[in-house]
């Protein structure tokens, strides 16, 4: 490496110092950051109370050799990395390291590509490390329910993280191919060629190369199911695991270098082609948005005018109509198993063993499951860009605004929720699954102002209104699962009284109307 | 290279650093400014004997020939060529779309042609892009710049990446800190910046290499206050007249019509119109300043 590359890594560490100076000299990130991780360590602590996962963990093995054969095992990770290999075709490869504010510094200087994609790979690495062990200190209470040694969860937890890693490396190799075919062949039947990619990838683990140590351990998939199979001794072969940890960092380090070999100047091109997509995409989205009259609206209410604004808008971008189409179909599908209850699609069969925990379970998915629908609340101001400005400069009232986003989220968030609850209580058909399902009313209505509201705080926290704070995105499932967990808990305290009846409703309007007022404080604060 | 008065602008802090860089022996407790500064200037003229001679650009420092562009069906540059000289300015002006900025692009290395050639200091972008970016400087149209970087990282960033020994890299950042203005902010990060800030602290990233420049400026004065646009004019026609070679793109054309020798008009992908100022008056009759030389050549002078 030329000593560039060096000052270009040195740069790249740096900027993350300094990203972090800032984010411990900021008081609102400090908070945030603080709250993130506090509330992992609680709910951590609340769901290791719960339960005690160490019967759970003793028997997960015998449970996995029961239920799964080796070659499906082994096929799991084989299909993380073929859909990697098919995604990764179909991705920017290398170019996705480059940033806008490269385009204006690095690309025009003296510096290789595959030094950019070098040094930005090295912070790449540094922070997953760094959230890897925040994210472990914080699961603590977990860990030492389920009885698992510190140290053996760090490692499988390294060796996962540089399976996924490696996994990069062949998207972007794969990435790579497109662009050689393309140079070559101008015919769509090119694209053939990231089926046979992808079964590329499968094919090692077929039993025949997995029943015993085979050249194809060397492959990212085998080496690391063979770390997990000799460390948990679950479909073990009695080899070192340590073996498998050798394959995994060798492959690590032969696709790192060859992801580097093939960062050429090419890939400015891609990255350039990309951004004139958003563009192109951002222009056709204005042609529409003139052809829908706002004044003709017989609303005079300014709520009424920015949910339209918003909800037009986000239909005319990309992916947006299958959102609600998915809500159709989706809600169809859910009806269709819970009211006919199909032969070729059975629920969950809980195994007796695991019945304690069921209920436990059961309430989880349903929290992970509105907090994933409410995403969409988070990106309401998000969406905005720098058009939160002109809509805080417009002559509407914060609270006006706030509301808009608030009810549009809720309408998007609760279509969005429906078929998942619906898919839940039909796949964890357990008893008293219709008074827990309805929880998710309150889930929904929470977790959309959660996400209004940490939206709207994106602008005073940064000058980009357009980019989420990493502190931010990560303090919202903490925050959402916090909530959940306690309302949760205020469930099961006052189950058998009346008392529920109030105490839930006033936990939930009551933080509703918290975050909501919340938000308003965050427009007034804008930078 | 390094002048006395850029030596004595230079704060106490910076004058020790620089010190120590040159490794100077300074064995006293105190030392009075003036006796640190005439040691750093002995030890900088004994360098500079060692030192190779500066470089000279080539002419023409910059050489577009036949340059198209296509995105798609869509012709951004069609047939370009373009000479800019040591010692000139060049204005490339132009309507919005007209592909002035893909030119700039093009000539930084930042995307390729379709076809044509693009030469910087004798250098192919093509064929050798590292040496032919390493002479050319680029401030972009819209200013950017890593957020979390303070502006003293900033510029010895570049500093580094475009190899400026540190004892030059030091003199050069407070003489041109001190030239935009940016001294309150040196310890500020990036992203706090206002949009004038930004494009200041950009020119003082380009700025801290070495002289002669190849320069592509696009909108060089956008965000700038009159002062700093001013002393900004006034430093590219004294770089001008020390040898560099300038190729601004600008939408203003009072700017063009202060800063520029020759002018590139373009319009819809083409060159529509070059050469001075007298010379584009000359070929068009009814006209009698660059506004109305414009409005001709790209569409028409409205009624």
């Amino acid at each position: 490496m030329k000593p560039t590359t060096f000052r270009l890594m040195r740069n790249e560490i740096r900027m993350l110092f300094n990203q972090f100076k800032q984010a411990i000299t900021s008081p609102s990130l400090l908070l945030f950051y603080g709250v993130t991780l506090v509330g992992i360590f609680f709910v951590s602590l609340v769901i290791s109370s719960f339960i005690s996962f160490a019967p759970m963990m003793a028997s997960l093995g015998v449970m996995i050799e029961d239920f799964i054969d080796r070659g499906m095992f082994f096929g799991a990770f084989a299909i993380v990395s073929a859909s990697s290999v098919v995604t990764g075709y179909f991705g920017l490869g290398p170019a996705a390291v480059i940033t806008s504010e490269d385009e204006n510094l690095l690309l025009p200087a003296p510096v290789r590509p595959h030094q950019i994609f070098l040094s930005r790979y090295i912070r790449r690495i540094i922070r997953k490390t760094a959230f890897m062990v925040i994210s472990l200190i914080a699961i603590l209470p977990l860990l030492s329910s389920a009885n698992i040694l510190f140290f053996s969860i760090v490692f499988v937890l390294f060796c996962v993280i540089v399976f996924l890693e490696t996994n990069y490396f062949l998207g972007a190799l794969s990435s790579y191919i497109r662009l050689y075919f393309e140079r070559r062949y101008k015919s769509h039947f090119r694209h053939i060629i990231v089926i046979f990619l992808g079964f590329v990838m499968l094919v090692p683990a077929y039993p025949l190369f997995t029943s015993t140590f085979t050249v194809a351990f060397v492959f990212p998939s085998n080496a690391l199911a063979l770390v997990i199979t000799e460390m948990t001794g679950i479909f073990s072969l009695n080899i070192p695991f340590l073996l498998g940890v050798c394959l995994q960092i060798m492959m690590f380090t032969i696709f790192l270098l060859l992801t580097a070999n093939i960062c050429g100047y090419e890939y400015y091109e891609v990255f350039s082609a990309s951004k004139g997509n958003e563009e192109i995409e951002g222009r056709f989205s204005k042609i529409i948005h003139g052809d829908v009259d706002f004044s003709n609206s017989k609303f005079n209410d300014p709520i009424i005018w920015i949910m339209l604004k918003d909800f037009w808008s986000r239909l005319r971008s990309p992916f947006q109509i299958w959102k609600y189409v998915y809500a159709v179909v989706g809600t169809i599908f859910v009806l269709y198993l819970n009211l006919l209850h199909p032969v070729w699609f059975e629920p969950l069969n809980i195994p007796p063993n695991l019945a304690f925990a069921v209920v436990p379970a059961f309430a989880l998915m349903l929290i992970l499951l509105v907090q994933m629908s409410s995403v969409t609340s988070l990106l309401s101001f998000i969406d905005e860009k720098e058009n939160v400005y002109l809509l805080k400069a417009s002559p509407f009232r914060p609270t006006d605004i706030v509301l808009a986003k608030f009810l549009l989220s809720f309408v998007e968030v609760g279509i969005a929720a429906i078929p998942a609850c619906g898919f839940l209580i039909y796949i964890m058909r357990i008893e008293g699954y219709l008074a827990l399902i309805t929880l998710a009313a309150p889930l929904v209505i929470l977790f959309t102002a959660t996400g209004v509201a940490i939206g709207a705080y994106v602008p005073v926290m940064t000058n980009d209104p357009r980019t989420l704070p990493v502190p931010l995105a990560f303090s919202y499932p903490i925050i959402n699962l916090c909530l959940g967990v306690v309302m949760i808990l205020i469930v099961s305290l006052f189950a058998d009284s009346v008392l529920v009846l109030i105490v839930l409703p006033v936990y939930c309007l009551g933080l509703t109307l918290f975050f909501l007022a919340t938000s308003v404080r965050a427009i007034n604060n804008y930078k | 290279m390094i002048e006395r008065a850029n030596v004595e602008q230079m704060k106490s802090k910076e004058l020790l650093r620089l010190a120590r860089v040159l490794k100077l022996p300074i064995l006293d407790r105190k030392i009075a400014r003036d006796s640190l500064v005439d040691m750093i200037m002995v030890e900088i003229s004994l360098r500079k004997k060692r030192n190779i001679p500066e470089d000279e650009l080539t002419s023409p420092a910059i050489k577009i020939e036949s340059l198209t562009k296509r995105f798609g069906k869509k012709i951004a540059v069609w047939g370009l060529n373009l000479e800019v000289n040591p010692g000139e300015i060049v204005g490339l002006v132009g309507p919005n779309g007209a592909g002035k900025t893909t030119t700039l692009r093009i000539l930084t290395g930042i995307i390729k042609p379709t076809s044509g050639s693009v030469e910087v200091n004798g250098h192919d972008m093509l064929t050798d892009p590292i040496h032919a970016k390493s002479a050319i400087g680029y401030i972009p149209e819209k200013p950017t710049c890593y957020p979390s970087l303070t502006v003293r990282e900033y510029i010895t960033f570049m500093a580094r990446i475009y190899e400026v020994p540190t004892d030059i890299a030091l003199v050069r950042m407070r003489q041109f800190v001190d030239m935009f203005q940016l001294d309150e902010f040196l310890g500020s990060y990036v992203g706090t910046l206002s949009k004038g800030n930004l494009q200041r602290t950009l020119l003082v990233g380009i700025f801290v290499r070495n002289p002669p420049y190849v320069l592509a400026l696009d909108e060089p004065i956008y965000g700038l206050d009159p002062r700093g646009a001013w002393n900004l004019k006034a430093y590219l026609k004294r770089l001008r007249d020390e040898g560099s070679a300038i190729l601004v793109s600008t939408h203003i054309l009072e700017v063009a019509a202060d800063l520029c020798d020759r002018f590139v008009i373009m319009n819809e992908a083409a060159v529509v119109g070059r050469g001075t100022l007298e010379e584009l008056l000359e070929s068009q009759e009814n006209a009698s300043k660059l506004e109305e030389v414009f409005l001709s050549l790209t569409g028409g002078i409205p009624e």
